[in-house]
């Protein structure tokens, strides 16, 4: 864009005008993609109050005045603030830390980010002599945020042999990668989604005893590698203090994901390609598994119905609709109303869903005790006194079918939106 | 087939029992039909093990193999000679110990130690012939994934495998505890580690790291709007909806 | 004619008797041995039979009129047959003595007659139908043909014809009153009971000269360091055999499946059916020929059994399926009611006990709770150390500090429950202000073993009773107080056995106790209409049906009593395990009591057990408010009148900083 300012007075008519049929696209145009902000007419910024501001704590907008949360362009601002992160290149390095992500759905997990984060502890600590962290990641992704998590180098391995489940050929790769460049350190997601797995194989494959668990490091003098690092053992039951070896499977939280710098995320490729493999282990695919039939103790996100649902279609359409698995309250079970495994609580199933969502459940202690466990618990209920509500992060008082008819709408509509927007 | 079996750990108490992952490992191979399931634990035998260990003998064993090792040894050359000197076309074992390091590599080790191939975190074993093994994989989230594995291999289970049944008292007092010798190898460097009862990991604050006091502000804001025991009287089933929705999407449940 | 016939037919008869009474004999010692004194059994038989036994009969008027004169009729006409016609002693006194025996039998039979006209459900039907007639058959014609042996009609009256069918009809009567007692069939009860109250596995329940019986109702604990001994009831057989025995006597009357919470409740079990199965697996066969209420919801005939094969199969069915056991909620209710005296708990336990021990079986969350139990000594499987949390306020007299008091406070597993906490510091509150010098275990306390017990875990039940014993073995203390009837119970009654002996009260006897001397002041009720609920374990199983009631009365409580209330109390649906094996019915069991308490109109329900609280509070839509008797005293306390003076006063401050 040039810097002289070029006027066009209808558009500035048009921006002032606020009934105008094109005033918003005028706004827009004009503010460079934030409709709530443009250049007036005496190149004076001009500012719409009506498009700008959030929903505040207490229910009242607030405007927000710093300049982040403006306009339709949220993106576009995002992008601006990682352009402005300052790009760190190390040419060459001192040594690797090499990190094998998850790419759970492509794409970084949180739980990668922090082994990132940990990763650039350890490139970073002696700025005389920088590390670089090498991510190696397997097939197909749809991540484009590999500079801002922290890599310095990437090794992509694609095609069909590391596709799914295949832990042999991934194998092959990583003790490939050993090989060419014998990183420093090695830092494993110990999580269930591969990480822990593959870990453990790479570990016993080279023969050297990783730290399992790990979920916090210190600089130390005397250990090896400069490093000492406490680690879950037990069943998680101990900590264990010892020097951090070269293989670490770590836990979640384990460090601050990177969020100053940006990196290289440069591109390497193995030195030899990799020999073809005899697999013992054959992938036959996901099954297909109805979120509503999940069993109770393992679902993540539960709906769970109690006396105080009438409309049982109507409860059980939302749960197919959010893709809940469906629980009860010992009464909706005696009624007949939903099966006896679906029953939550002292004498049904205890429960370790991440979100549980209690509707016209009143909360008695027989059924607290099956949700001790839960993260965050959604009360929707008539009676704001009933105990469920205590124990709820988030509780609407209302009628059940309708607020669950109204969710239902609203995530059938942002479903459509997404849809029209792709 | 062989299960592999430990000493556990109630998480309370303390007090050992049969670890609940390798008990869902011996339900696992009693689950499948006509399996000759034999029970393998090497470890030190005292009065609080063995009756751990009895425990699995309760749920319908007549014997037990317990290759006798001390303390703090590492249980993997005795283990892998008595496997390599009998070996089963299935090796079961839980994901990790409830005692010691439980890192849960051991049962890595030995597949590299016997060339087996393994597979982890078993819900379910669906059939076994021909030299292979069809078994399911749990997920997150209850998902599964359908595997082939060829035999012999070794599996660990996941804690979504079927809940182990009752030991019962009478087999558990009766079954045999065959003890047997092995060579001892000491874990050295498990010898230098501290051990501690776990801490409670501190839960990791929302750092803001912003440019200016209003983001900082803004972000406290924010913050406070989703503090928890949020009470919503008197709204609009629709204005419910959206700040259940809100969560919903916070949380990443909704797909 | 008669004359050569009548002896022989007598003498066949009993013959016949004697071989059906071996019979019988060898199907009971199938059974394990067991101690039992012969000799002195029977020497007590009579009295058990006419007074205890008589006691629970008479609880039906009518009932126990007919069966004094059928039963004294039949008893009295037997023995005067034998001497009259078999031996031809007819004359004088013996023949008119004969004619008014077997008039009085046929006056009593005229009534069982009527009461089989409509049966009620609970009545047994099959063969059970045509005792009256049998009944009938052999007074009448013992009857007529008596009459011409006293001369009352001419010795050759009638014709041959006459006499013939007068045989026929008197082989009927013999058949099923002589022969049948012992061979099989509705007279059977009468041979099987007299023996089984004679050699009743507990003698202790029943009067002698000296005084009442007691209760006798802790289980018997299994010898578990004997490795040979079984573990529990597997098949028939291993019933000790005065328990088949007792079985045997069963008269399908029914009173117990009347009054038993699950089978009203719909849960597959009817205590009479589950004797009768034991019955028909000791001689072997199938139930097809039951002719009673069946257990809800499984039809009759489709499970069968023998003496030596299992009473519960591993899979598919056998004699009994494992929820019929896990359905009793050990109230004894039937016990209670059984006029035969049969004990129906202990042989489920008993049954039980073989599921758990050798089966690993008990189902639902049964395996998880003996599990904590094992790993926690709570069945919760809460932490040890913080079972004194709750109580951090009050600062409660350790036993560990202070090595001895007067009153040991037994807290139970209660103490993890926040509802029943509140029942604790209401007790608390009231020991306080009563003065009373008492301390607790604190952490040292463990359960009482209840659960397990009734779960058939003998072992873990074995493990923390002695362990509590040992505990308690290390103070001095005059007697426990607690406010869990559970625990009471098996402290009590059954750590006996083990090696414990306490003197050991409910607090409701406790509170009744510091009342009576003075120590507690209350001050008027003004809540509305209240009812009391006897918990199973604190009446029927502890016979204390008198205390919580005087205590309400001293808080000026008029109570509102239920239909089913004392002895008679319908079960809260709690006890034996049942909420943790919680084997569907149709309803449950504490709706069921909720409606009796709506049938009193109360407003509140004072209850005297955690378990209660809990099941009772468990119930949707209740009608009445559920308070423990320690709450509503706390609530109730005031300072002595004037004259006790200032000593009170500072008691009454202390009270109120405890709440
Ligand atoms: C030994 C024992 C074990 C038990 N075990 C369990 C167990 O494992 N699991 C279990 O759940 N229970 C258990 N219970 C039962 C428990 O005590 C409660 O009775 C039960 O949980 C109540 O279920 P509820 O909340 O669905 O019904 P209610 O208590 O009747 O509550 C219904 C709720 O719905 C609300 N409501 C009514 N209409 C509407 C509407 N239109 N929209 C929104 N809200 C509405 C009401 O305000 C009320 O809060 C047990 C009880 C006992 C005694
Ligand atoms: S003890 Fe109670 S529940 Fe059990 S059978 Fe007897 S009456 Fe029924
Ligand atoms: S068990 Fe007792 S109460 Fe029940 S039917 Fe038989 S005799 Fe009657």
């Amino acid at each position: 864009m040039s810097e002289i300012l070029r006027r066009d007075p209808r558009k500035e008519w048009i921006a002032r005008n606020r009934l105008h049929p094109q005033h918003l696209e005028v706004l827009a145009e004009l503010g460079g993609g934030a409709a709530s902000e443009w250049v007036g007419p005496n190149g004076l910024v001009r500012r719409n109050p009506h498009v700008v501001g959030f929903m505040g704590p207490n229910g009242l907008k607030r405007i927000d005045r710093s300049g982040v949360q403006q306009g339709a362009g949220g993106g576009g601002a995002a992008k601006a603030a990682t352009q402005s992160k300052p790009l760190v290149e190390i040419e060459s390095p001192a040594f690797l830390v090499a990190v094998v992500p998850d790419m759970a759905g492509g794409r970084l997990t949180g739980h990668d980010r922090d082994l990132l984060g940990l990763a650039r502890q350890l490139a970073d600590a002696d700025p005389a002599a920088p590390g670089a962290v090498l991510a190696v990641i397997f097939g197909e992704h749809k991540e484009d945020g590999f500079a801002e998590a922290g890599i310095d180098r990437l090794l992509h391995l694609d095609g069909p042999d590391v596709e799914g489940f295949a832990p042999e050929a991934r194998l092959g790769a990583l003790v490939a990668a050993e090989e060419a460049w014998t990183p420093r350190h090695w830092l494993i997601p110990d999580s269930k989604l591969g990480g822990a797995d593959l870990g453990r194989r790479l570990a016993a494959r080279l023969g050297e005893r990783p730290a399992t668990g790990v979920w916090q490091i210190e600089a130390s003098a005397e250990a090896d590698l400069g490093w000492s690092c406490t680690a879950r053992g037990a069943a998680g039951t101990l900590d264990i203090q010892r020097s951090l070896p070269r293989f670490a499977l770590a836990l979640a939280e384990c460090a601050e994901p990177v969020s100053d710098t940006r990196h290289a995320a440069s591109e390497l490729t193995l030195p030899q390609a990799l020999p073809a493999q005899l697999s013992r282990i054959e992938d036959l695919g996901q099954v297909a598994v109805d979120p509503a039939g999940v069993a109770l103790s393992e679902a993540e996100f539960i709906l769970s119905a109690g006396n105080g649902v009438r409309d049982w279609d109507g409860f059980h359409h939302a749960a197919e609709v959010l893709g809940a698995t469906e629980g009860a309250s010992r009464v909706a079970v005696d009624d007949g109303f939903m099966a006896r495994n679906r029953q939550v609580g002292a004498t049904g199933t205890w429960v370790t869903a991440r979100v549980y969502v209690a509707v016209g459940i009143s909360g008695a202690i027989q059924h607290l005790q099956g949700i001790q466990s839960c993260d965050k618990v959604v009360a929707i209920n008539m009676d704001p006194g009933c105990d469920m509500i205590k124990r709820a992060d988030l509780a609407v008082i209302g009628d059940s079918a309708k607020v669950l008819e109204a969710l239902v709408a609203l995530v059938e509509q942002a479903r459509e939106e997404k849809r029209n927007a792709a | 087939m062989t299960v592999l079996v430990s000493v556990g750990r109630h998480p309370v108490t303390g007090r050992s029992r049969r670890a609940d992952q390798d008990a869902r490992g011996v339900e696992l191979a009693r689950t499948l039909p006509g399996a000759e399931i034999g029970l393998l634990h090497a470890g030190r035998l005292d009065e609080g093990n063995e009756a751990a260990l009895r425990g699995y003998l309760g749920m319908g064993f007549d014997a037990l193999t317990l290759i006798e090792q001390p303390e703090s040894s590492d249980a993997l050359p005795a283990l892998a000679e008595a496997l390599k000197a009998a070996p089963p076309q299935l090796v079961i074992a839980g994901e990790r110990a409830e005692q010691g390091e439980g890192s849960g590599l051991l049962p890595y080790l030995l597949a590299e130690r016997l060339g087996w191939p393994l597979v982890s975190g078993l819900a379910a074993v669906e059939e076994v012939s021909g030299g292979v093994a069809t078994v399911l994989q749990a997920l997150p989230r209850g998902q599964r994934r359908r595997l082939k594995v060829r035999l012999p291999a070794i599996v660990t289970v996941d804690a979504a495998a079927p809940a182990p049944r009752q030991s019962a008292f009478g087999p558990a007092q009766r079954g045999r505890l065959e003890v047997s010798e092995a060579p001892v190898a000491a874990d050295v460097e498990m010898a230098e580690w501290q051990f501690k009862p776990a801490r409670k990991r501190p839960k990791r604050l929302k750092i803001v790291k912003a440019a200016s006091a209003r983001d900082r502000f803004k972000a406290a804001a924010a913050k406070a709007e989703g503090g928890g025991g949020q009470v919503l009287t008197d709204v609009t089933a629709e204005q419910g909806a959206a700040a259940v929705y809100k969560l919903l999407k916070e949380e990443g449940v909704l797909r | 004619m008669l004359d050569t016939l009548l002896p022989i037919l007598i003498a066949a008869s009993l013959a016949l008797a004697v071989i059906g009474a071996w019979r019988r004999v060898r199907l009971w010692r199938q059974g394990r041995s067991a101690p039992v004194d012969l000799l002195k059994g029977l020497a007590a038989m009579p009295r058990r039979y006419l007074v205890d036994l008589h006691h629970v009969v008479a609880r039906d008027k009518v009932m126990s009129n007919t069966h004094v004169a059928t039963a004294g009729g039949f008893v009295a006409a037997a023995v005067l047959m034998v001497l009259v016609h078999g031996l031809g002693l007819a004359q004088g006194v013996l023949g008119w003595a004969l004619l008014a025996a077997s008039a009085t039998m046929f006056a009593g039979s005229c009534f069982v007659a009527r009461r089989r006209r409509n049966p009620p459900a609970r009545l047994s039907k099959g063969p059970w139908m045509r005792l009256p007639k049998s009944l009938m058959a052999f007074s009448l014609s013992i009857f007529a043909i008596t009459l011409p042996a006293v001369g009352l009609l001419p010795e050759d009256f009638g014709s041959w014809i006459l006499a013939l069918a007068l045989c026929t009809v008197l082989v009927w009567g013999l058949g099923e009153m002589v022969f049948g007692m012992t061979w099989g069939g509705p007279m059977k009860h009468a041979f099987a009971g007299a023996l089984h109250l004679a050699f009743h596995r507990r003698a202790e329940r029943f009067s002698t000269k000296g005084g009442e019986g007691n209760r006798s109702t802790g289980l018997k604990a299994l010898n578990l360091d004997d490795r040979d001994a079984p573990l529990g009831v597997e098949t028939p057989s291993d019933f000790t055999w005065n328990q088949l025995l007792g079985f045997d006597a069963c008269v399908q009357c029914g009173r117990c499946e009347a009054v038993c919470p699950a089978f009203a409740a719909g849960q597959p079990l009817n205590p009479k059916k589950l004797i009768q199965d034991m019955v028909v697996g000791m001689a072997g066969g199938s139930d097809a020929h039951y002719a009673g209420s069946p257990y809800p919801g499984k039809p009759v005939g489709e499970h069968e059994g023998s003496a030596d094969g299992p009473i519960v199969a591993r899979e598919g069915k056998a004699l009994v399926d494992a929820d019929t056991l896990w359905s009793c909620t050990t109230c004894r209710a039937c016990v209670e009611e059984c006029p035969m005296m049969i004990e129906h708990v202990d042989a489920i336990v008993d049954m039980r006990r073989f599921l758990t021990l050798e089966h690993g079986n008990t189902p639902n969350k049964g395996a998880e709770v003996l599990d904590n139990l094992i790993a926690t000594d709570n069945p919760g499987g809460f932490d040890p150390g913080a079972r004194m949390h709750w109580a951090a306020d009050l600062e409660l007299p350790l036993m560990r500090d202070l090595q001895q008091a007067e009153v040991l406070l037994w807290l139970g597993d209660g103490a993890y429950d926040m509802r029943n906490q509140r029942t604790l510091r209401s007790l608390v509150k009231v020991l306080r202000a009563a003065d009373v010098d008492f301390a607790v275990l604190g952490d040292e306390e463990r359960d009482s073993g209840d659960v397990a017990r009734r779960l058939g875990d003998e072992a873990t039940f074995q493990s923390l009773a002695k362990r509590n014993i040992a505990t308690l073995s290390k103070y001095r203390f005059k007697r426990i107080v607690t406010c869990d009837p559970h625990s009471f119970h098996v402290l009590g009654n059954e750590y006996g056995e083990l090696g414990g002996d306490y003197e050991v009260r409910h607090h409701s006897t406790f509170i009744a106790e510091l009342y009576d001397a003075g120590r507690l002041h209350f001050k008027p009720w003004k809540g509305g209409s209240v009812t009391y609920h006897d918990p199973c374990y604190l009446g029927r199983y502890n016979g204390e049906f008198e205390a919580p009631r005087n205590v309400l009365r001293a808080l000026g409580i008029e109570v509102a009593e239920m239909e089913r209330s004392g002895f008679r109390s319908r079960c809260c649906g709690g006890g034996g395990g049942a909420p943790i094996t919680d084997i569907p019915g149709k309803q449950r069991i504490p709706d069921m009591r909720m409606g009796d308490v709506r049938e009193t109109g109360a407003e509140l329900v004072a209850v005297g057990c955690p378990q209660c609280t809990a099941m009772l509070e468990g119930v949707v839509d209740a009608s009445a408010e559920v308070r423990d008797i320690a709450e509503l005293v706390a609530d109730a306390l005031i300072a002595a009148p004037a004259s006790t003076g200032e000593r009170s006063q500072t008691q009454e401050a202390q009270a109120a900083e405890v709440l």
